[in-house]
């Protein structure tokens, strides 16, 4: 990964201050970088950048990086980060926070996309399927052709049903949905 | 005026006191008649500091509308051009009372009266009206009209009580000249060897033996000297030392009477065995089959054996062996007073009970805290000073967990760094390398702190000798079913996740104020920090003062310290009481109650939580030296013939007429001690509405519904009483007042509140004040626009 220097266009006041003024975002500056949230997350080897080291990325400013780093899709929401946390800080709330505002700014990648056709299935289905979920992503991120022998493996050995469960009134939960998407918009 | 209409101010029979003048009620009224006074009044900039969020020409532009008051404005009032100013005007004659707008009277009160003492100005006769911590750092953040109006009115009403201000002086109170130190560590030892030189000394120590923690520590950084060959030669001079009295299992349980004159009750824990007896034999030991009676440990000071009750099996054995008499089973818990002019506070710290650190797994066998560590290796070792495991092997892979509680804001764990574990850790891992050439001492940390002489090259040299150092704090510490520990972190450096096997794992565990240390601050009258530790009366300038100038502190129990630091403090507290005994009287406050009238009823000596009235001949007679100066007899007299003297009720009416002479306000009586949470409630810039106008008077329970509904009637919209002083003998009377005062004072239909807040709750303090104010100014909105309805009512009926 090539690594930019940090230099006064990279980063992004008005980005700080947004996160800031968030419930979350009071106590960010107070972040003394101590690693414990990236020490005890589950999955944070897998994330381009730790949520130790984006905090840091908040407390600078660095606005794309933040915004289009996996980390915040990756996030478990296992709350392991905020429950230890020394200076009360919320990392896995800071996740939540900054995933609306990602696909706010028009950030795509695949995770975006992921979580799209995720929320797409529960809505109309109210239930998850793998199934649907799979075979929709797959369809926007064509690298997934490659997983296809996994996937048919996977099906041989049950561990993918084709079977596509629906709640019996999907329409309170699409009310649901509407009332959260309203609430962005006024926001 | 009839010889017995004379009040009295009972005569004490020390000849040091100075015989306070009797006085009479038209006295005092013709003191606030007499000539016409000039008042001086003196506005500080304080640099920006108050000019910036106070218009100050609009307030002096204002005073100047009164032809007794001269007004000047300084930019800095404290420094010698400033008080030159004063001091001139004062000498020419042109001010003969000074009212000086500034800091808070905490800081400068002091320095100003010693200028007008020079100037040839009784001290009495200068007040500050603190537009600082109280007004310009609180306010700032709002529009500066309010802000001046308020200044403007609390001048007006420190000038109006200043006209009638009674040149009074202190009293004087011979001191006693004999010092209790608490806690027996290596402050408290170091305080009382440097005290008797030239003091008297009474050492108590909690713990069967002296020493504290640092006897039960290994090595010590930076130089790795043995902890107990340095401590154990001061241990035994202080056992040795004719002028100090050492007394273990000995604890404070009561105290009585007055900063310079206290009379102490200590409580002594039974040890069974006399230690003026036992000549350290051990015959004893020898013959017990219980294992209950034993030596603390070898260099144990004083050298006398104990028992331990929870294992004597009461068979006898023991004092029948002893050839010294010394051991008596049945001895009992004991009580002794002790008279003393002066206190240090001594208490020490312990370590924070890691266990509610769920991750860390404490307590497990081998995670250990890190003076379990340093006391497996010191002279109270269990293990024959060899580092082992639970299995009695060495362990060949330790790690040290930093900040284990500490630099946590989350509430459970404390916000503070605990200063010494950087270094010690260093130490021990240093120990752990030299035990064991080949063994390996990882060391967690978030941040390495060495600041100090030697302490960056003790650093250095751990390096060199091969420890290793991770900086992120341990996330996981897991209990392998092996016996080994699994350490999770993140190597923040690196910005990678790593996992360790470690044969042994060290807590660095939070320094907190040794239990205890709240309850000894509240019998002696000093306060404690949100963190828990004595508050000094200077962070800086009086780091060993407390704001009791009786009561002295030393060591870790003002926050962590390494023996060096301790051992500084120790002296510098030593010096510090020599200085306060040396002097042989203690001046007290004159602002007393004086009896103008007196129909013998007896209700004030009923009141007096002192003993300090007593009827004499059919009349009330005070004690001034006992009196504390409460008040709380004023408001007791049926007939309001007792005042307290420089805050009687027409002093204090006369003040809140000033005060809400611009604009209606909130007034806050505050009590001293609650008046210093105001002030750090400044410091930190705190806001709150600048409609509270605070008013400082001695004690809330001087307060009487004639005051109270006086301030409603001069525009006060709401009025509360805020007490800081935690003596339960003033506090559990408290709810009466308020009840009292609310039901007298319910004719205004005005709101009313009482709370008590300590010098540490200034947050709390804020939010009350913010939560009344508005309170009361919704209820005024509320109250005048009925009036309005009932106006425009009027004319129609």
């Amino acid at each position: 990964m090539k690594k930019e220097p940090i230099i006064p266009e990279s980063r992004d006041p008005a980005f700080i201050e947004q996160v800031i003024k968030t419930p979350v975002g009071e106590k960010i500056p107070t972040c003394m970088q101590c690693g414990i949230c990236a020490g005890s997350c589950p999955v944070s080897q897998e994330m381009d950048y730790s949520p130790r080291e984006l905090v840091r990325m908040v407390q600078l400013g660095l606005k794309k990086e933040v915004l289009s780093s996996s980390t915040i899709w990756i996030c478990t929401t296992c709350f392991s980060c905020s429950v230890r946390c020394p200076r009360g800080i919320h990392p896995t709330e800071l996740m939540e926070t900054l995933k609306p505002i990602a696909i706010a700014e028009g950030i795509k990648n695949r995770n975006v996309k992921f979580d799209n056709v995720f929320s797409d299935v529960i809505k109309t289905n109210g239930r998850a399927s793998e199934f649907l979920l799979i075979s929709k992503y797959s369809l926007t991120e064509p690298g997934m052709i490659k997983q296809l022998p996994f996937g048919l493996s996977m099906m041989v050995k049950g561990k993918l049903p084709l079977s596509i469960q629906r709640m019996e009134n999907t329409r309170e939960l699409e009310a649901i949905f509407n009332l959260g998407e309203k609430s962005r918009e006024k926001k | 005026m009839t010889e017995n209409e004379q009040p009295l101010v009972k005569e004490q029979k020390e000849e040091t006191i100075r015989k306070e003048s009797t006085i009479d009620k038209s006295a005092i009224e013709e003191s606030a008649k007499k000539g016409s006074k000039k008042i001086g009044v003196y506005l500080c900039r304080c640099g920006g500091n108050i000019a910036d969020a106070v218009d100050l020409q609009a307030v002096a532009d204002n005073l100047k509308e009164d032809k007794n008051v001269i007004v000047n404005i300084q930019d800095y009032l404290c420094s010698s051009v400033g008080q030159d100013k004063i001091k001139n005007d004062i000498e020419k004659g042109k001010v003969d009372r000074v009212v000086i707008g500034s800091c808070s009277p905490k800081l400068h009160l002091e320095t100003f009266r010693g200028m007008a003492k020079n100037a040839g100005l009784n001290p009495r006769l200068l007040e500050i009206t603190n537009i600082r911590e109280q007004a310009s750092w609180v306010h700032d953040k709002e529009d500066k009209t309010g802000v001046t109006s308020k200044v403007l009115g609390l001048i007006k009403g420190a000038a109006a009580r200043m006209g009638s201000i009674e040149p009074l002086s202190p009293l004087a109170k011979t001191l006693v000249d004999r010092t209790l130190v608490i806690g027996g560590g290596i402050a408290g030892i170091t305080t009382a060897l440097e005290l008797s030189d030239s003091h008297d000394v009474i050492l108590i120590e909690k713990k069967p033996y002296l020493g504290g923690h640092m006897i039960g520590l290994s090595k010590t950084f930076p130089t790795l000297d043995c902890s107990q060959c340095i401590l154990t030669p001061r241990m035994v001079a202080v056992h040795n030392n004719p002028r100090i009295s050492m007394l273990t299992q000995t604890q404070v349980a009561d105290v009585q009477g007055s900063p310079g004159d206290y009379s102490i009750t200590l409580k002594h824990s039974p040890r069974y065995v006399d230690i003026g007896k036992c000549i350290n034999c051990g015959a004893c030991a020898r013959k017990c089959p219980t294992g209950a009676i034993f030596l603390p440990f070898a260099q144990a000071v004083p050298q006398a054996y104990m028992i331990d009750m929870s294992k004597c099996s009461n068979c006898g054995a023991c004092v029948k062996i002893c050839p010294r008499d010394a051991i008596n089973l049945e001895e009992k818990e004991e009580t002794s007073a002790i008279a003393v002019g002066a206190v240090a506070i001594a208490t020490g710290f312990e370590p924070i009970d890691p266990t509610f650190i769920e991750e860390y797994n404490y307590p497990s066998p081998n995670i250990l805290t890190a003076i379990e560590f340093e006391e497996m290796l010191s002279a109270k070792s269990k293990t024959g000073m060899r580092l082992q495991k639970a299995d009695g092997t060495f362990p060949n892979r330790v790690a040290f967990v930093l900040c284990a509680g500490s630099r946590d804001f989350t509430g459970k764990g404390r916000k503070h760094c605990s200063k010494v574990c950087c270094i010690y850790s260093q130490k021990q891992a240093q120990l752990v390398k030299k035990m064991k050439e080949d063994s390996q001492a990882w060391i967690f940390y978030i941040d390495m702190r060495s600041g100090g002489r030697r302490f960056e090259e003790f650093y250095h040299h751990t390096q060199e000798k091969g420890v290793n150092y991770v900086r992120g704090k341990v996330a996981e510490i897991l209990p392998k079913s092996d016996g080994t520990l699994m350490v999770q972190y993140e190597d923040t450096n690196l910005g990678r996740k790593g996992r360790e096997i470690f044969d042994m794992v060290i807590l660095c565990p939070a320094l907190i104020p040794s239990t205890g240390t709240k309850e000894i601050a509240d019998k002696l009258g000093v306060s404690i920090g949100d963190d828990g530790f004595i508050e000094e009366k200077h962070v800086k300038l009086d780091p060993v003062n407390t704001l009791n100038q009786s009561v002295f502190a030393a060591g870790c129990v003002l926050g962590p310290k390494d023996i060096h630091d301790s051992v500084t403090e120790g002296i510098s507290a030593a010096h510090k009481v020599s200085q306060f005994l040396g002097k042989g009287m203690i001046l007290i406050p004159p602002e007393k109650p004086v009896i103008l009238e007196c129909n013998g009823c007896g209700d004030c000596v009923k009141a007096c939580p002192y003993n300090a009235l007593a009827l004499e001949g059919g009349k009330a007679l005070l004690s001034p030296l006992a009196c504390t100066g409460c008040g709380i007899c004023v408001p007791a007299c049926p007939i309001k013939g007792i005042e307290i003297r420089n805050f009687t009720r027409d002093q204090v009416k006369a003040q809140l007429q000033g005060i809400l002479s611009e604009a209606p306000g909130v007034i806050v009586f505050i009590d001293p001690y609650a008046y210093a949470a105001a002030d750090i409630a400044g410091v930190n810039r705190k806001q709150y509405s600048s409609l509270v106008r605070l008013v400082s008077i001695p004690s809330v329970h001087i307060l009487d519904a004639d005051v109270v509904n006086a301030a409603f009637e001069y525009g006060a919209t709401g009025v509360m009483l805020i007490e800081g002083i935690t003596d339960e003998k003033l506090t559990s009377r408290s709810d009466d007042l308020y009840k009292k005062l609310k039901k007298d004072t319910r004719k205004h239909k005005k709101p009313i509140r009482y709370s008590h807040i300590e010098t540490a709750q200034y947050e709390k303090l804020t939010d009350l004040l913010n939560v009344f104010a508005s309170q009361a100014g919704a209820k005024a909105q509320k109250m005048s626009r009925k009036e309005e309805i009932s106006d425009k009512e009027d004319p129609v009926s």
